[in-house]
């Protein structure tokens, strides 16, 4: 039972986090229309900024965000325009198997640059613990949830409620609609693209914590957010990080209660499940 | 007030429009009478600075506008309700509203416009928070052309607004475009309905094949003997 809830617990925080990850993914499906397969192997990039950060100046991660996230979102922001953008609309592999060429560039230039054996980047936080009844804590854990929803929750607000927010909406509903009415529709693409690889910036930072880093990791981030975002109905905000929770909750329990491959297996069959009898995702407003 | 001089124009280096010149004046409605594939929404797409201008010049208040951005072109109040309506359905009309005030010149007007168009529109104000998609078409209408005018134009731009309703809603649409006739807007009016059409406006424009065919006072126009030919495609 203590077993169970610790899973549900440190599923939930850690899901939070994939949550994240996976709402920068819908943000840009739904403005620009493509799936950007080095998402993960953004991820990773940001990873890999914090711990140079850190093996040149002893920077912490949850410091080095302030600068890997102005970083990361020019890097989108001139993905996106030059090499994305010039063959956006047309055939839906082209982007595919653009982004998997990006993809492999970060890996193997992270592996230039880092040399391919696992590191780590250590945190002030990464050995707090908490024990809440018999439930224990990483203060790590705690950190991402919390900035994991507050980001998500200041996302909402603005796409709710501020111009640039319905023009990005307006974009996804209607895009020639929304460039009649003087919206820049390839302005509000870069734009959301970059704010979707700024946010991986921030949720790599966040993950970093106690994780081993590897040049290759970027494809694991990669599954697990497409799995979230399938799991979301792709541009549902609430259900997507509900997919998140889900993911995250399923890997949880997986670790602890079944052997090392089976484990690691069970988000899977549990997305494959879920797709099967729900094939819509989690949403319950269409 | 905006003025076409011998604009050939279109997609992909093929012209839909070739040499065609328009005028529309301060205040006046215009309409724009074609049949299908005529050439009207290309036209219309010209001013809004949508599709590319191959030779000719576009003129705005006397100044050559033909290199104007398109989002310049909002600003500068070339304002289009788009064909099909095209509002934004998973937002709610007032923020359909909001958007249509996104350009920077109509976001400090924003309020007034919006009082502006919910007395156009008392069947908007009542339905503010309603999502957009879940309107009827004729809703749907009033949102467009309410989203027009919160852009600030000052030549309002309607394509086909009478498309896919019923006559009820069409003499609705029709009422609301005199009145806004009448408060001094300047409208360019494409229809494919001629004797509705001829009915309204102060002057109309017959395109064929991408040229104009008949032009003139919109008595004249009807009776025209080429009206009919164009239409018919003979």
């Amino acid at each position: 039972m203590d077993e169970l809830l610790q899973a549900l617990v440190q599923g939930f925080f850690v899901g939070s986090a994939y949550g994240l990850l996976a709402l920068g993914m819908g943000l840009v499906y739904g403005v620009s229309g493509i799936v950007n397969f080095a998402h993960g192997d953004f991820v990773s990039l940001g990873m890999y900024l914090c711990f140079a950060l850190f093996t040149a100046f002893a920077l912490d991660p949850y410091v080095s965000v302030v600068i890997t996230a102005p970083v990361m979102i020019a890097l989108g922001a001139v993905v996106y325009r030059f090499l994305i953008k010039p063959i956006a609309g047309r055939q839906l592999l082209m982007v595919i198997q653009l982004t998997l060429g990006v993809a492999l560039l970060i890996q193997n230039g992270l592996m230039m640059a880092f040399g391919g054996q696992p590191t780590r980047a250590p945190s002030m936080i990464e050995s707090k613990l908490f024990l809440v009844g018999d439930v224990v804590i990483r203060g790590a854990h705690l950190v991402a949830c919390i900035v994991s929803f507050a980001l998500a929750i200041l996302l909402y607000v603005m796409l709710q409620s501020t111009d640039i927010g319905r023009a990005i909406r307006a974009v996804q509903q209607e895009p020639r609609a929304a460039a009649l009415m003087g919206v820049d529709v390839g302005r509000v693409q870069v734009m959301t693209f970059a704010i979707g690889v700024g946010i991986l910036a921030i949720a790599a930072a966040l993950l970093l914590p106690g994780l081993p880093i590897q040049p290759t990791q970027g494809l694991r981030f990669t599954v697990i957010t497409l799995l979230v975002f399938v799991l979301g109905g792709m541009t549902n905000f609430v259900a997507i990080m509900l997919g998140g929770v889900v993911i995250g909750v399923a890997e949880a329990i997986g670790t602890i209660y079944m052997t090392h491959t089976l484990g690691q297996l069970l988000p899977y069959l549990i997305f494959v499940a879920i797709m099967l009898f729900r094939p819509q995702g989690l949403v319950w407003r269409s | 007030m905006l003025e076409m001089q011998g604009i050939t124009a279109g997609y992909d280096g093929v012209p839909a429009l070739r040499d065609v010149s328009i005028a529309v004046g301060r205040g006046e409605l215009v309409g724009l009478l074609g049949a299908n594939n005529a050439g009207k929404s290309t036209l219309i797409n010209v001013i809004s600075g949508t599709v590319p201008i191959m030779s000719g010049r576009l003129i705005l208040d006397g100044e050559d506008i033909s290199n104007v951005g398109a989002q310049r072109r909002v600003e500068l109040g070339l304002v289009q309700v788009p064909e099909g309506r095209l509002v934004f359905p998973q937002m709610t009309v007032r923020e359909n509203l909001l958007l249509g005030g996104y350009n920077r010149k109509a976001r400090p007007a924003r309020p007034a416009n919006m009082d502006h168009v919910v007395s156009l529109f008392p069947r908007l104000g009542e339905r503010l928070g309603q999502l957009a998609g879940t309107l009827s078409g004729g809703e749907q209408q009033m949102v467009a052309i309410g989203r027009g005018l919160m852009a600030g134009a000052r030549v309002l731009m309607l394509d086909e607004p009478s498309l896919g309703l019923s006559p009820l809603f069409v003499q609705f649409i029709f009422e609301i475009i005199d009145k806004l006739h009448a408060e001094g807007m300047t409208i360019l009016l494409v229809e494919q309905n001629l004797s509705l059409t001829v009915r309204h406006a102060d002057r109309c424009y017959v395109l064929e094949r991408g040229v104009v065919a008949v032009e003139g006072p919109s008595a004249t126009v009807a009776d025209d003997p080429r009206t009919r030919a164009a239409y018919l495609g003979m």
